[in-house]
C-alpha cells in the first residue's frame, strides 16, 4: 500500500494523527489530533474548509468488487465530522456542508449528498441515499429536511487554524512533493 | 438507599401504605409521621420559565397562560430554541435619501435555531428579527373568536348557577312579611346594589347567554380527495403526532407550518401536611435558588439502613444480611429492631371539637375539604421472608460532622453489631425463607424499626408536647431473586 499523504497549503494537519493511504487535505481544512483517516480501497480527497476533530475515523473501505484503478473519495467542502465519529464509506462522494456529530456512525452503504446532518449517537448502516439537506437526530433517528444547507463554519475554522499550531505540532503542508511513508515522518519526530 | 439509576433496593413504607425510597419520603414534625407525595397537599408556590428563570405572579402566568413570552420551545424536537445572530446583507432602501451612511454597518438580525434537530425559524418563513428577544410573530388562532364566546357564555353560566344558589338559601331563610325591607323602603333595587358593589350585573350575564350561539353539526363536508388513499405519503412533509399534539391551537399537519412553542412555565411547589396544615418543605422564592426554607424530609429524620451485602436466598435455608444504619439527627437514637407485625396499630385519635372549630366550620361551609382528609393504611407484607429478631437494643451516635477527624475510640462490638464509627453501625442479621418461596420471585425481607425521636419544635402554650418518642419504621429491603 502506498502512503501519499499530500497536504495542500493553509491546511492544518496536526502531526498526532494516523493518517494511512493516498489522501489529499484540502487547503483551509483543519484536522485535530487522533484522528484516523485510512484510505485502503482508494485514494480520500478531502477538500477546502473542513473540519475534522478529535477521534473521528474515516475509512474509504475495501469493498469486494474492487475497481482497478480504484475509485476515489472525494469528500466536498465544508464538512464539519465531530468528536468521534466513524465515517466509512465506499462510494465515492461525499458533498458538501455535511455534519457529522458527535459519536454518530455512518455505514459503508450510506450515500450522503450535501448539507445533510447525521446527529449525535446516530448509527446509520441500513443502504439508504440521504438527500440534499437531511437533518437526523435522536435516538429515534427522527428525519426531517431542512429548508438551506448549514452554515459553513468560516469563523471556527479561522480560530481554529490560528490557534491549533500554538499547542499542537503539525505536519508540514507538502503541496505537491510526494511523502515517503508514514513511518518516516514519526521517525523523525 | 435510593440510587439515581439503579433500583431502590431498601424502601420504606410510607404512612399511608406506599413504598418508596427514603428520598421520596417527608416526616411531619409535628404528627411525627412519615408521608410521602402520594398523602400530603401540593402547592403551586411560584411560577417561573426554566429557560430564562424568569419569576411570575400567578395572575399574570394564568393571562399568559402559563408561557414565557421570551422563550420558546422547538417544535419539532422540543428542545428549547436559542437565538443566533446573523449580519444581514445591507439592504439598498431607495426611500432613504442617504444610502451611504446607511449601509455602513451591517446590520445585525436574529433567527431562532434549535441545537438538537438544527430547526430554524427560517424553515417556516418567518423572518428575522431586528431584535435579540420579543418581537416574533404571534399567530391568532382561526378559532380564538369563538373560544372567547364559550369562554364567556360558561362564566356567564357559572355566575348564574352561583346566585342561584345563593338566592335559594337566602330565600330559604327570609322571614316575609314581618319587616319591610332596605329595597322596599329606598327603592333601592338589587340590580342597583349590585352595580355600587361593582359585581358584574345580572342583565350582563343574561345577555351572554342568550346571545350564545351553540355550533351547529353540519349535514355536508366536504368531500376527501380522490388520491386520499392512494397518494404517496411523503413523511418529511408532515409532522408526527406529539409535533401536532404540542401546539393543540394550530395542529399543523405540515411541517412548513409549524410555528415556535412559547415555553410552558415551571412551577414550585410546597408540601402541606393534611393533617396538621404544616409545611413540610417550602423551597425559595428566588427560582435561581435551589434551596429550601422549610426542608422536612424523612432523610433527616427516619434512621438510614443500607444494604451492605446479602447470601443469596434460598428457600427453607437461613441466611445472612449484613446492614448499616446510620442516624441523621442530632440526637442520640436508641434502636431495636423488630417484627413487622409487632408495630403497632396506629390509633386513630378523634380531634377534640371545640366551639372555635366548629365556627370556624360553619364559614366556610362552602369549601370542600376532602383534600384534608388523610389515607392511613397498613399495607400487606410479603411473608415469605422472616427475619430472626436480634435480641437487642443498641444506641446511635448523633450526628457530628466533625467526629471523622477523630480518633475513632474502640467500641465494643459482639456478634450482631460488626462496627461503629460516629453515627453509623453495621448489622448482621439472619433471615429464614420460606419452603414455599417460589424460585424466581423477587426476595423481599421486611423488617421495622423502633426508635427514640427527639422532638425538636418548640412547645407552645396551648399544647405541650412531650420531647421524647417512640416511632416506628417499616422497610422492605430487596435481596435479589429467590433462587435455587
Amino acid at each position: 500500500m502506498s502512503h501519499n499523504v499530500k497536504i495542500l497549503p493553509g491546511a492544518t494537519v496536526c502531526e498526532d494523527c494516523t493518517l494511512e493511504g493516498d489522501i489529499t487535505i484540502g487547503s483551509g481544512t483543519v484536522i485535530h489530533p487522533r484522528v484516523t483517516i485510512i484510505a485502503e480501497g482508494g485514494p480520500i480527497v478531502i477538500a477546502e474548509y473542513c473540519i475534522i476533530e478529535e477521534y473521528s475515523t474515516i475509512i474509504h473501505k475495501k469493498s469486494d468488487n474492487q475497481e482497478n484503478p480504484p475509485k476515489p473519495l472525494f469528500i466536498g467542502a465544508h464538512n464539519v465530522f465531530e468528536v468521534g465519529c466513524k465515517v466509512e464509506s465506499i462510494f465515492g462522494h461525499i458533498g458538501e456542508y455535511n455534519v457529522f456529530e458527535c459519536r454518530c456512525f455512518v455505514g459503508p452503504d450510506v450515500k450522503i449528498s450535501s448539507g445533510c446532518v447525521v446527529g449525535a449517537s446516530c448509527k446509520l448502516s441500513a443502504p439508504q441515499t440521504l438527500v440534499d439537506n437531511t437533518v437526523i437526530w435522536g435516538s429515534d433517528h427522527n428525519i426531517r429536511e431542512a429548508l438551506e444547507k448549514q452554515p459553513s463554519q468560516l469563523l471556527q475554522l479561522d480560530f481554529l487554524s490560528k490557534v491549533m499550531p500554538n499547542y499542537h505540532r503539525l505536519r508540514k503542508p507538502n503541496g505537491h512533493k510526494r511523502q515517503p511513508s508514514r513511518q518516516s515522518t514519526e521517525a523523525g519526530k | 438507599m435510593a440510587y439515581l439509576i439503579q433500583p431502590d433496593y431498601v424502601q420504606y413504607f410510607c404512612t399511608c401504605g406506599q413504598i418508596k425510597p427514603i428520598t421520596n419520603l417527608y416526616f411531619c414534625r409535628h404528627c411525627l409521621k412519615v408521608r410521602c407525595g402520594f398523602c400530603i397537599c401540593h402547592e403551586v408556590d411560584s411560577h417561573y420559565c426554566a429557560n430564562c428563570l424568569e419569576n411570575m405572579p400567578s395572575s399574570e402566568a394564568r393571562l399568559k397562560k402559563n408561557r414565557c413570552s421570551s422563550c420558546f420551545d422547538c417544535p419539532s424536537c422540543f428542545h428549547t430554541l436559542s437565538t443566533r445572530a446573523t449580519y444581514a446583507p445591507a439592504r439598498q432602501d431607495p426611500a432613504a435619501g442617504d444610502a451611504k451612511v446607511e449601509n455602513k454597518q451591517p446590520k445585525k438580525m436574529y433567527y431562532l435555531s434549535c441545537f438538537n434537530c438544527r430547526w430554524t425559524s427560517r424553515d417556516v418563513g418567518i423572518p428575522d428579527q431586528p431584535v435579540a428577544s420579543g418581537g416574533w410573530p404571534e399567530r391568532t388562532n382561526p378559532f380564538a373568536n369563538r373560544f372567547g364566546q364559550l369562554l364567556e357564555y360558561f362564566k356567564a353560566i357559572a355566575q348564574q348557577e352561583k346566585q342561584d344558589k345563593l338566592d335559594k338559601e337566602r330565600k330559604k331563610y327570609a322571614i316575609r312579611g314581618k319587616y319591610i325591607t332596605l329595597t322596599d323602603k329606598t327603592g333601592l333595587t338589587g340590580a342597583m346594589a349590585r352595580t355600587t358593589a361593582g359585581l358584574p350585573s345580572s342583565e350582563s350575564s343574561s345577555s351572554a347567554i342568550a346571545n350564545f350561539v351553540p355550533s351547529q353539526a353540519k349535514e355536508e363536508v366536504e368531500e376527501l380527495p380522490e388520491d386520499y388513499h392512494t397518494k404517496e405519503v411523503n413523511l418529511k412533509l408532515i409532522t408526527t403526532m406529539p409535533q401536532r399534539l404540542a401546539s393543540p391551537e394550530w395542529q399543523a399537519q405540515l411541517v412548513s407550518r409549524l410555528q415556535p412553542i412559547a415555553r410552558p412555565l415551571s412551577v414550585k411547589r410546597s408540601q402541606r401536611c393534611r393533617r396538621c396544615d404544616h409545611n413540610l418543605t417550602k423551597p425559595e422564592y428566588n427560582p435561581g435558588s435551589i434551596k429550601f426554607k422549610i426542608e422536612l424530609l424523612a432523610y433527616y429524620h427516619v434512621p438510614e439502613v443500607k444494604i451492605i451485602s446479602f447470601e443469596t436466598i434460598k428457600p427453607g435455608c437461613t441466611t445472612e444480611l449484613l446492614l448499616k444504619l446510620t442516624n441523621p439527627t442530632a440526637h442520640e437514637m436508641q434502636i431495636s429492631i423488630i417484627q413487622p407485625d409487632e408495630v403497632p396499630e396506629v390509633e386513630e385519635k378523634e380531634e377534640p371539637k371545640s366551639i372555635e372549630k366548629s365556627l370556624e366550620k360553619s364559614l366556610n361551609l362552602e369549601k370542600d375539604t376532602s383534600w384534608r382528609q388523610v389515607i392511613e393504611r397498613k399495607p400487606l407484607l410479603p411473608t415469605t421472608i422472616k427475619l430472626h429478631k436480634p435480641e437487642l437494643s443498641f444506641t446511635l451516635a448523633q450526628r457530628d460532622d466533625a467526629a471523622e477527624y477523630d480518633d475513632d475510640s474502640h467500641h465494643e462490638t459482639n456478634d450482631i453489631i460488626l462496627w461503629r464509627k460516629s453515627n453509623k453501625l453495621a448489622l448482621r442479621l439472619k433471615v429464614t425463607t420460606d419452603e414455599e418461596a417460589k424460585v424466581g420471585s423477587p426476595a423481599v425481607a421486611i423488617l421495622a424499626l423502633q426508635y427514640s425521636y427527639r422532638n425538636t419544635v418548640p412547645p407552645t402554650a396551648n399544647s405541650p408536647q412531650t420531647r421524647d418518642h417512640v416511632l416506628y419504621t417499616t422497610v422492605a429491603i430487596h435481596l435479589g431473586t429467590v433462587t435455587q
